[in-house]
């Protein structure tokens, strides 16, 4: 039997932290909720076109003409439109900067204003798979792609590259030879310099250090694959345009739409319900789909729906990484010196590399190296002809943790010291002494759950099971990067509580629900804060549509802070929802309302508490008016540092076939607050599928004479099933708090962070021999083994 | 090549005029042809045509498990079905359990610490729920290994597979109380 987590002492949550069902869990084992496909049917849409956009079959070509003559004769064709039409001419080029992270931005604001490199719909690709040259609208999906066959196009094929180290070498094809002169991406404003952290004398102190030592660790093309295919359905057959679709993001996406069509505000709607999983895909503007649709359906006054396939969906990656990573040391397991360069493969677009290559190390520098005197970071972004490399789950950090874990655990076997304790002696944040608690304890705490002290051998030194297995464990840490402080660029987080007269409650506190759960805990917050009116969370409507002609601004789910900031807003609308009541109260009691309390739905005069009713008693004597709060508020920006976390893996190596099994997984978060325990818990476990996929099986495999990816799809895309997960133990722990009423911090996102790293630890522990580079196929382990 | 067996008519295949498929309990009939194409997946004539849209096409190939019905007791995939092949025969889709329905129950409720809870965006839900029907109709005790068998042709993307063994025990559990009780 598994045990609960503990709480805080003295925190005495009524609702919140719970292990409770979600919210929409009988609708969603049901199959009642409905996703952006099942909302977009014909039968619910009459007159409904399909859409199709012709795709590069090179790696990279220009389009010298197109003839869409004999496509446009094809019965059930309604439009075909090119890149030469000026709906398509006149717009402006774009990138993925359109989410920031977190918040709604202008086309002017958009962050990498400089690397404006993408198309609507343009004659140029620079992929295989890229969206180029033609879109069609049909009355059916196969009568369009029988369009796109017939559209003969006269394509300029040019020569193409793949690797990112052959794509900086000088008369390397460029990939945006408009734009820029290398492929390598200059500078920029968000980012900084190549070298854009630099602090002490990095090279002075490896020169004088007791113990210096360098490594490298590659990530790879692992790519999101929520199962709810990209798609859109636009009606813009009137003045007004609405969008229905599974972006994650609804308020930015209008946005977008409304810069890049040059429509005003009120006359764009987007719709979005819930989403069948996210991961970080789908940044606004690296979608022009949303755009083609909609100049589809103003073209053909019909309603056109867009979907991609499941080989279309492989759209968005996490962004392959080289990092090379150098550390000095005093013998005493001091560092002294820290030293991580990065080239990143951004792909066909630079859409978020910066964020990945810069931005994530520079906050994982300030919240874990700041007791090291001596730090640099250095970082190129390359351009080449594959699959853009944008946001996915954990973004820079997962890549990052790759060399940091590395370094680390080469320098304890360096020192003869536990890794452990060198990272309870190094890292922390620079507003607390060392040691960290949240590190010190995630350690401990993981360290016990997975027998690290019994477990851990020699490396390559322990018994060897059924005659060619060996076993090691590892681990690996990371700072989370969800405090509330780190969300400020969110701007203002809006929610609206309407006190029904009966007593129960429609919350408004909007947001895209991808499956993070964020729905469960804000309802959770909300009976926390409500609960002296006697509400409870099946009291509580949650609203899961978004539509941004009645909504609030939707909170975006990313950062994993969804899960919390709307709950730290509503305890601070408590009070005006206490007041309101209260006056209420007063011709029925006729009594002054400070003289008045609320206690567990009662309303009491406090000098005579039998003099008493129920909410739903006062509020039925007046107007049936509910009471309606709206309340908005920026984080917090006051620093509290982060909280750690961490994963354990113990691992078995098969010596004669290669093949890694993981045995056990212990991931351990601390949290600040736990919001939802089983929503967190499910965040703990399930990002172990897509770290292990990672680390093991998943991966995109390039022809690489013809620059054509070969998998995209489910079978040869390796995504573990219920038959290849270990046993997991997530762990929660409530040590860090950061501001406000709960200091909650995200943890969904990084679940998966360390569980590369965790897991090829643990290989080097079991075989003794290191592979740095993943996925972890059998014929890496093979040859690492000197067997191939 | 077969030879025609000799005493016997040989039955020339004459294309089918009328296809009925008892769905959720009620026997629909198609028209060849006007109402489902020969190349008509199950997948499509259910979702697009008839509105049941609880089952989800995501791979499109047989690879995710989304699309799982269950097809005179057994677990398939839809959108490896031709609805031509569904003529003569009982389908039963998500819509057609019932709100009590235990395995639905189980998979809803699980929320005991240590798994998380069973779903998460919920996509995949319905597809493991039919496969989780069609087990349990076959083997109402299943051990771990069994229960790890039977769902493995499935995906969840959000990883919810351990809230998932724990549900369908937990279904298991449910089914045989009612037994008892009835």
């Amino acid at each position: 039997m598994k045990q609960p987590y503990t709480p805080r002492p003295n925190s005495n949550r009524k609702f919140v932290g719970g292990y409770r069902p979600r919210i929409d869990a009988l609708e969603k084992a049901r199959g009642k909720v409905e996703y952006v496909d099942d909302i977009t049917l014909l039968k619910k849409f009459p007159g409904m076109l399909y859409a199709r956009v012709l795709r590069s079959p090179h790696a990279h070509a220009r389009i010298k003409d197109i003839d869409v003559s004999k496509a446009e004769k094809l019965p059930g064709v309604v439009s075909v439109m090119t890149y030469k039409d000026p709906e398509f001419t006149s717009l402006r080029p774009t990138n993925a900067g359109w989410t920031d992270g977190v918040d709604t931005v202008s086309y002017d604001g958009k962050m990498w204003s400089e690397f404006n490199d993408r198309r609507v719909l343009g004659d140029y690709a620079c992929w295989v798979t890229d969206e180029v040259g033609a879109v069609v609208a049909a009355e059916s999906e196969e009568i369009a792609d029988e369009a796109l066959r017939l559209i003969d196009v006269d394509w300029e094929v040019l020569p193409f590259v793949l690797d990112p180290i052959e794509a900086m070498k000088p008369g390397a094809p460029l990939i945006h030879p408009d734009m820029t002169k290398t492929n390598v991406l200059p500078p920029e404003k968000m980012g900084g310099d190549d070298v854009f952290l630099d602090k002490g004398d990095v090279e002075a102190d490896f020169d004088q250090a007791e113990v210096v030592l360098d490594a490298t660790s590659v990530h790879h093309n692992a790519t999101q694959a929520s199962l709810d295919n990209w798609c859109c359905l636009v009606d813009w057959t009137d003045e007004k345009l609405t969008l229905y679709s599974n972006s994650f993001e609804a308020d930015q996406s209008r946005m977008h739409i409304c810069q890049m069509l040059n429509l005003p505000m009120h006359k764009v709607t987007v719709i979005s319900s819930y989403v069948g999983g996210q991961f970080g895909r789908g940044d606004t503007g690296e979608q022009p789909f949303f755009l083609f649709t909609a100049i589809l359906s103003k073209k053909t006054g019909r309603p056109v729906k867009f979907k991609h396939t499941r080989r279309e969906s492989f759209h968005d990656s996490r962004q392959p990484s080289i990092y090379y990573g150098k550390v000095g040391a005093k013998k005493d397991g001091t560092i002294t010196s820290l030293y991580f360069k990065s080239i990143g493969n951004t792909g066909a677009y630079a859409d978020h590399s910066i964020f990945a290559l810069k931005f994530a190390p520079l906050e994982i520098s300030e919240v874990s190296f700041a007791h090291i005197p001596n730090v640099k970071l250095e970082s190129y972004a390359v351009y080449t002809n594959k699959l853009p490399a944008c946001m996915m789950r954990g973004v820079g950090n997962s890549q990052f943790n790759l060399i940091f874990g590395h370094v680390v655990d080469l320098l304890a076997e360096k020192l003869d010291m536990d890794p452990i304790d060198l990272c309870i002696k190094n890292f922390g944040h620079e507003w607390e002494n060392l040691p960290n608690k949240s590190l010190s304890e995630v350690l401990k705490q993981g360290a016990q759950k997975i027998g690290w002290k019994e477990k851990r051998n020699k490396p390559g030194q322990g018994p060897t099971y059924g005659k060619t297995k060996k076993r090691g464990v590892g681990f690996s840490l990371h700072p989370a990067w969800h405090a509330e402080w780190q969300e400020v660029r969110r701007g203002h987080i809006p929610i609206s509580i309407a006190l029904n007269p009966d007593g129960t409650v429609i919350l408004d506190a909007p947001t895209v629900e991808t499956g993070t759960g964020s729905n469960t805990c804000n309802v959770l917050g909300c009976a926390e804060s409500l609960n002296f009116l006697g509400v409870t969370p099946e009291k509580i409507l949650w609203n899961h549509v978004v539509n941004t002609d009645t909504s609030l601004k939707d909170c975006v789910q990313t950062d994993s802070s969804v899960a919390y900031l709307q709950s730290e807003v509503i305890a601070v609308a408590v009070e005006e929802i206490r007041r309101e009541v209260l006056e209420r109260a007063e011709p029925i009691f006729k009594v002054k309302s400070e003289d008045m309390d609320i206690v567990d739905g009662r309303i009491f005069v406090r000098e005579n508490p039998e003099q008493s009713q129920t909410v739903k008693e006062v509020l039925f004597q007046g107007d049936l008016v509910p009471i309606v709060i709206t309340k908005s508020k920026l984080a917090n920006a006051q620093k509290t540092g982060v909280p750690y976390f961490a994963n354990f893996a113990e691992i078995e190596v098969d010596t004669d076939t290669g093949k890694v099994d993981v045995l056990h997984l212990v991931v351990i978060n601390d949290c600040g607050t736990v919001m939802f325990a089983s929503g967190a818990e499910a965040q703990q476990v399930g990002g172990q599928v897509m770290g292990l996929g990672e680390t093991l099986t998943e991966e995109i495999i390039y022809d690489e004479i013809t620059g054509v990816p070969l998998n995209f799809n489910f079978i040869d895309y390796k995504i573990p099933t219920m038959a290849d997960m270990p046993e997991i133990d997530p762990i929660l722990l409530e040590i860090w708090k950061g501001a406000g009423e709960y200091g909650a911090c995200g943890i969904g996102e990084g679940t998966l962070t360390c569980t590369p790293r965790a897991i090829m630890n643990a290989i080097y522990n079991a075989i003794g021999v290191r592979i740095n580079d993943i996925p972890i196929k059998p014929e890496k382990v093979l040859r690492a083994l000197g067997k191939v | 090549m077969p030879k025609p067996s000799k005493g016997k008519k040989e039955t020339v295949a004459t294309p089918l005029s009328a296809i009925k498929i008892k769905i959720n309990g009620c026997w629909h009939t198609f028209e060849h042809e006007r109402d489902i194409k020969p190349t008509m997946t199950l997948s499509y004539l259910l979702r697009e045509k008839l509105g049941y849209t609880g089952l989800k096409v995501s791979c499109d190939e047989g690879a995710c498990g989304a699309c799982t019905v269950i097809m005179d007791g057994k677990a398939i995939l839809s959108c490896m079905t031709l609805a031509v092949a569904a003529n003569g025969h009982e389908i039963t889709t998500i819509e057609g359990l019932q709100k009590d329905d235990p395995v639905v129950e189980a998979f809803a409720e699980q929320s005991e610490p240590g798994y998380g809870t069973a779903l998460q965006c919920g996509i995949c839900t319905p597809g493991f729920v039919m496969s989780t029907k069609a087990l349990l109709n076959e083997n109402p005790i299943p051990t771990m290994p069994e229960i790890t068998e039977a769902l493995s042709g499935h995906i969840c993307r959000c990883g919810c597979y351990a809230g998932i063994a724990q549900a369908v025990t937990h279904a298991s559990e449910k089914i045989a109380k009612k037994g008892e009780k009835s």
